[in-house]
């Protein structure tokens, strides 16, 4: 399963006929977010490996369960999508992602951000005086 | 974890790594003819193979996801856990499969990432960071 992020400007008729162009012996199958190729393992791989390099950043790829046009899971044939709202949700994430991947290409250094604390309970009761009169 | 998750599969792919997804585990059970009607069937191989994982006394539904899971974690040789994603993050579907995977992980002794879900560009570019530094320690 290729997935586009939502930042890229390809397009997923365009991620297909460059499939296509590899010349691989692979099952191709345009989405609404990418595309979804089966084949050997080899071939698959290589297919990845290239279609990546359209935009390495912003094209992602997973293993997919079941086969491509499953009608368990067809929409067309009334197949039940129970992946599709965590699909979605990564999909949204896939921009806050492409941002993580370019900064470790620079080896940027990102500060992590301490834990917040529990407030202590002599605060707290402070707080609740404060308020409460 | 979670274990169908695309970016976490993406990135261990990325950076060197083979990904242990749980859509490896579901692609050989909805392909096996054996299986009557998949997915729907459960086997009794994994009943047995859930009870390996947790006590008769568990919930079945956390036995018969392990029955996925477990065989994961068995082959499993590091470890990277999102901590705090919403609950439609990553269909695993239930808490409480999520803690017994955690707990086999840490009783494996191997080496586990524990990362927080990013909310915004900050932590993005930290949990990528930390992902790409884990997996190449291990390297």
């Amino acid at each position: 399963m290729i997935v586009i992020a939502p930042s890229s400007e390809i397009t997923p008729d365009q991620i297909v006929r460059f499939l296509h162009s590899l010349g691989k012996n692979i099952t191709i199958k345009e989405t609404c977010y990418g595309a979804m190729i089966e084949g050997r393992k080899e071939d698959v791989q290589v297919a990845v490996r290239e279609v990546r390099k359209l935009d390495p950043n912003r094209i992602y790829s997973k293993l997919r369960g079941f086969p491509v046009g499953d009608q368990r899971r067809c929409r067309a044939l009334h197949g039940s999508r129970p992946g599709f709202t965590q699909l979605e949700k990564e999909w949204e994430m896939l921009s806050l992602i492409e941002k993580g991947l370019r900064a470790a290409e620079k080896n940027e250094k990102v500060a992590e951000k301490k834990k917040k604390g529990k407030l202590s309970v002599d605060d707290f009761k402070r707080i609740v005086k404060e308020v409460i009169g | 974890m979670p274990p169908n998750s695309l970016i976490l599969f993406d990135l261990v792919e990325r950076f060197g790594h083979e990904p242990l997804s749980a859509m490896k585990a579901i692609a050989e059970r909805v392909t096996d003819l054996e299986i009557d009607s998949p997915p729907i069937n459960v086997t009794s191989e994994d009943v047995k193979k859930g009870l390996k994982y947790a006590g008769i006394e568990v919930p079945s539904g956390i036995r018969g996801r392990l029955a996925l899971w477990g065989p994961l974690i068995d082959e499993a040789e590091a470890a990277i856990v999102m901590e705090d994603a919403p609950y439609y993050f990553g269909c695993v579907g239930c808490h409480r499969t999520n803690e017994m995977v955690k707990y086999l992980l840490r009783k494996k002794g191997i080496p586990i990432l524990e990362i927080p879900y990013p909310t915004n560009e900050e932590e993005a570019k930290l949990m990528v960071t930390k992902i790409k530094e884990f997996l190449e320690g291990l390297k």
